[in-house]
């Protein structure tokens, strides 16, 4: 009894756009984004005919798996870092937090200006440090515009990963490393038979977090090349945007988000297996 | 004190409803435009003040919205059935409005002579031979230029290049703005096209648009020499597809660009952001031995059919077209006329003015299309992937209308 006000909020905002983009991809529906009527599968067949979805599918996989990967790594090097003892600790800790803190579409606009052929901050650089004369428009070039997105994408997730394993890494006790040590393991020895294992919740929750985030990932990539130059830098979710808000296509697009629910459900679940495993 | 709230209560009530009463007595018309400038203006309420002068019979409403906005708020008053009795649109909303099926016939309610006063080819918003808007706002685009640095502005193809290299070659600085970044429309492919003879769809016999047709000659010919300014003449800005129509007129501002193709609201960011700088305006250069020819784009004003005051409806659009009021509007917002006895004002007989308006005539509008934002996504792809030379321009083209076509047919 006492849940129900609080059942009642998440059915309202939870479950009914949920479950209303659910049946929405069973339906043809008009520009109004009303229902005009039941069509089954159709939607998902047409969108699995159309050869950009999966294109842009596969780059999403792509996107996340690269991204997520390099913040992880990152973000366990500088928690260990920022674990170690030593003068200004504080201070680093507050800078590194930093990107975080920036709200994501005035970072994004930043990185935009940095990468700009022109105007930008990095050709600049890259032309006053002399090396080289000529600078790639970073942004005008379908793969280089990739990584550029990605960059800016794991700049801005670094701090969290950071962030989460420090926590992580000062739950563990002195006491092991210390044992560990006067039984003569080298340092190697330690992060793999001490950190590791206890790291192990803290790196599955943050990286599933992280997986769910870039691959929802909108800010970045809408922001700095509205997924151009083409679709080159499209991800599924700038793609579903497109297809609802430009396109007027919104049985696609619910199709699209339908699929997006799935990918991640079916991982979180793999991912819960997988914690609720050791814990 | 419980009892004295619920009599100051009961009070407003009554007034609020003797106060309605007395307002139902005339007809009410809700009347939407949009914000055309943030600057302040007095165009709206003069215009509601001399109409209600005239007519008092007649209680104007005018709500003012920012273009942003207007779009998604019109749908939801639709929506909710609570649309106004006249709004001002963009023409292309015209199309979806019309799909939905809310909007009125203007050509039943307007005499043949008024609706002659129109310039034609900013009378757009016909469909199957049924006139659903007025144009109300215009604007045409051109060639602005340094004229510092350039003497006599490129009328042709062949003069572009060959200015564009001059002005290149001598000073440090772009020839022409180029964009290949999406953009809310296809600039810079479309005035190609237009000045190539080339348009986007074969014409139906009864108005309608039939296959794509921006794939065949003239269309390819526009594209391939959007590619050879940049890969063969090497006159644009090296980055083109970074970019789009902002950041050009950006480059613009900041001086790295000699010409760039845009429309008249530039000439106030010039003015204010540059005012320094030594520009003029030409109109929209062609392929040699075509007609001159440039984009025009209108936004159209609308009658609902839900509306329960038509009469008083058409009478205040009869109204706002007199010549005073649309030299006004125009005045206020820099958009160019739309009837034949404005654009004869004296107003508009400045230089600066006579470059838009002798272009008029062979000006032409956007394709009125439902699926245009799509079609319009497929064709700013096929234009990147040429810019970039992943394709040729044939090849992209091609493909682009295979899938335009077969998009159209579902």
């Amino acid at each position: 009894m006492l849940m129900a006000p609080a059942l009642l909020a998440m059915a309202a905002i939870v479950f009914y756009p949920v479950i209303s983009t659910l049946l929405s991809s069973f339906f043809e529906m008009n520009k109004m984004g009303d229902w005009v009527r039941f069509v089954g599968l159709g939607n998902f067949s047409s969108l699995f005919a159309d050869k950009t979805f999966w294109v842009v599918l596969a780059r999403s996989v792509f996107w996340t798996v690269v991204a997520v990967a390099l913040k992880t790594l990152a973000g366990l090097g500088l928690g260990i870092l920022l674990n170690q003892d030593y003068r200004g600790r504080g201070i680093i800790r507050t800078l590194i937090v930093i990107p975080w803190a920036a709200p994501v579409p005035i970072a994004a606009m930043i990185w935009m200006w940095t990468f700009n052929s022109q105007f930008g901050l990095l050709n600049h650089f890259l032309k006053q440090m002399g090396i080289t004369s000529r600078p790639p428009a970073w942004l005008a070039n379908p793969t280089t515009a990739f990584w550029a997105n990605l960059t800016v994408d794991v700049w801005l997730g670094i701090p969290f990963m950071a962030l989460a394993f420090l926590a992580g890494l000062q739950a563990i006790s002195h006491e092991y490393y210390e044992a560990a040590e006067i039984d003569g393991a080298n340092s190697l020895q330690r992060f793999s038979y001490i950190t590791l294992p206890f790291l192990r919740p803290v790196i599955l929750v943050a990286t599933l977090l992280s997986v769910m985030w870039t691959f929802n990932d909108f800010n970045v990539i809408y922001i700095i090349t509205k997924g151009g130059p083409m679709n080159t830098t499209d991800i599924l979710v700038t793609y579903l945007y497109k297809t609802a808000f430009l396109f007027l296509d919104f049985s696609h697009a619910s199709v699209m988000a339908f699929i997006t629910f799935i990918v991640l459900l079916v991982f979180s679940l793999a991912y819960a297996r997988l914690y609720f495993k050791e814990g | 004190m419980m009892k004295s709230k619920w009599v100051v209560l009961l009070a407003a009530l009554c007034l609020v409803f003797a106060l309605a009463v007395s307002a139902s007595a005339k007809t009410k018309l809700r009347v939407v435009w949009m914000d055309y400038d943030a600057r302040f203006n007095t165009v709206y309420q003069t215009m509601e003040q001399d109409f209600e002068k005239e007519n008092p019979d007649i209680d104007v409403e005018t709500i003012i919205l920012p273009w942003n906005e207007g779009h998604d708020r019109l749908v939801t008053w639709i929506a909710g059935r609570q649309a106004p009795d006249i709004a001002n649109t963009g023409t292309r909303w015209v199309l979806e409005f019309n799909d939905m099926g809310v909007l009125e016939p203007l050509d039943k309610w307007l005499s043949p002579e008024f609706i002659k006063g129109f310039y034609p080819g900013a009378l757009e918003a016909r469909i199957k031979g049924k006139l659903y808007g007025l144009p109300v706002a215009m604007s045409a685009r051109t060639l602005f230029y340094r004229s510092d640095l350039i003497s006599k502005p490129p009328a042709t193809w062949s003069e572009l290049v060959k200015v564009a290299q001059d002005v290149t070659s001598k000073h440090k600085i772009y020839g022409i703005g180029l964009s290949g970044k999406k953009f809310v429309e296809l600039t810079e492919f479309v005035y190609y096209l237009y000045g190539n003879g080339g348009s986007f769809f074969e014409m139906e016999p009864d108005g309608s648009y039939g296959k794509a047709k921006f794939n065949d000659k003239a269309g390819v010919e526009a594209l391939q020499f959007m590619v050879d300014l940049v890969h063969k003449y090497k006159v644009t800005e090296p980055n083109v597809t970074e970019n789009d129509r902002g950041s050009l007129q950006d480059l613009f501002i900041a001086g790295k660009l000699a010409m760039v193709e845009t429309g008249p609201w530039f000439a106030a960011m010039l003015q204010e952001r540059a005012p320094n700088l030594k520009w003029g305006v030409a109109p929209m250069p062609h392929n040699d031995g075509k007609p001159q020819s440039t984009l025009m784009v209108t936004d159209s004003i609308v009658m609902f059919k839900s509306s329960k005051n038509k009469e008083a409806a058409v009478k205040y659009l009869n109204f706002i077209y007199r010549d005073k009021y649309r030299l006004e509007f125009n005045k206020a917002f820099g958009m160019l006329p739309v009837r034949a006895s404005v654009g004869a004002m004296s107003y508009f007989q400045t230089p600066y003015y006579k470059v838009y308006i002798d272009q008029l005539p062979r000006a032409k509008g956007w394709p009125l299309m439902s699926e245009w934002s799509k079609v319009e996504d497929v064709l700013w792809d096929a234009v990147g992937a040429a810019l970039l030379k992943i394709k040729s321009p044939k090849q992209a083209l091609d493909e682009a209308a295979k899938e335009v076509d077969a998009y159209r047919k579902k």
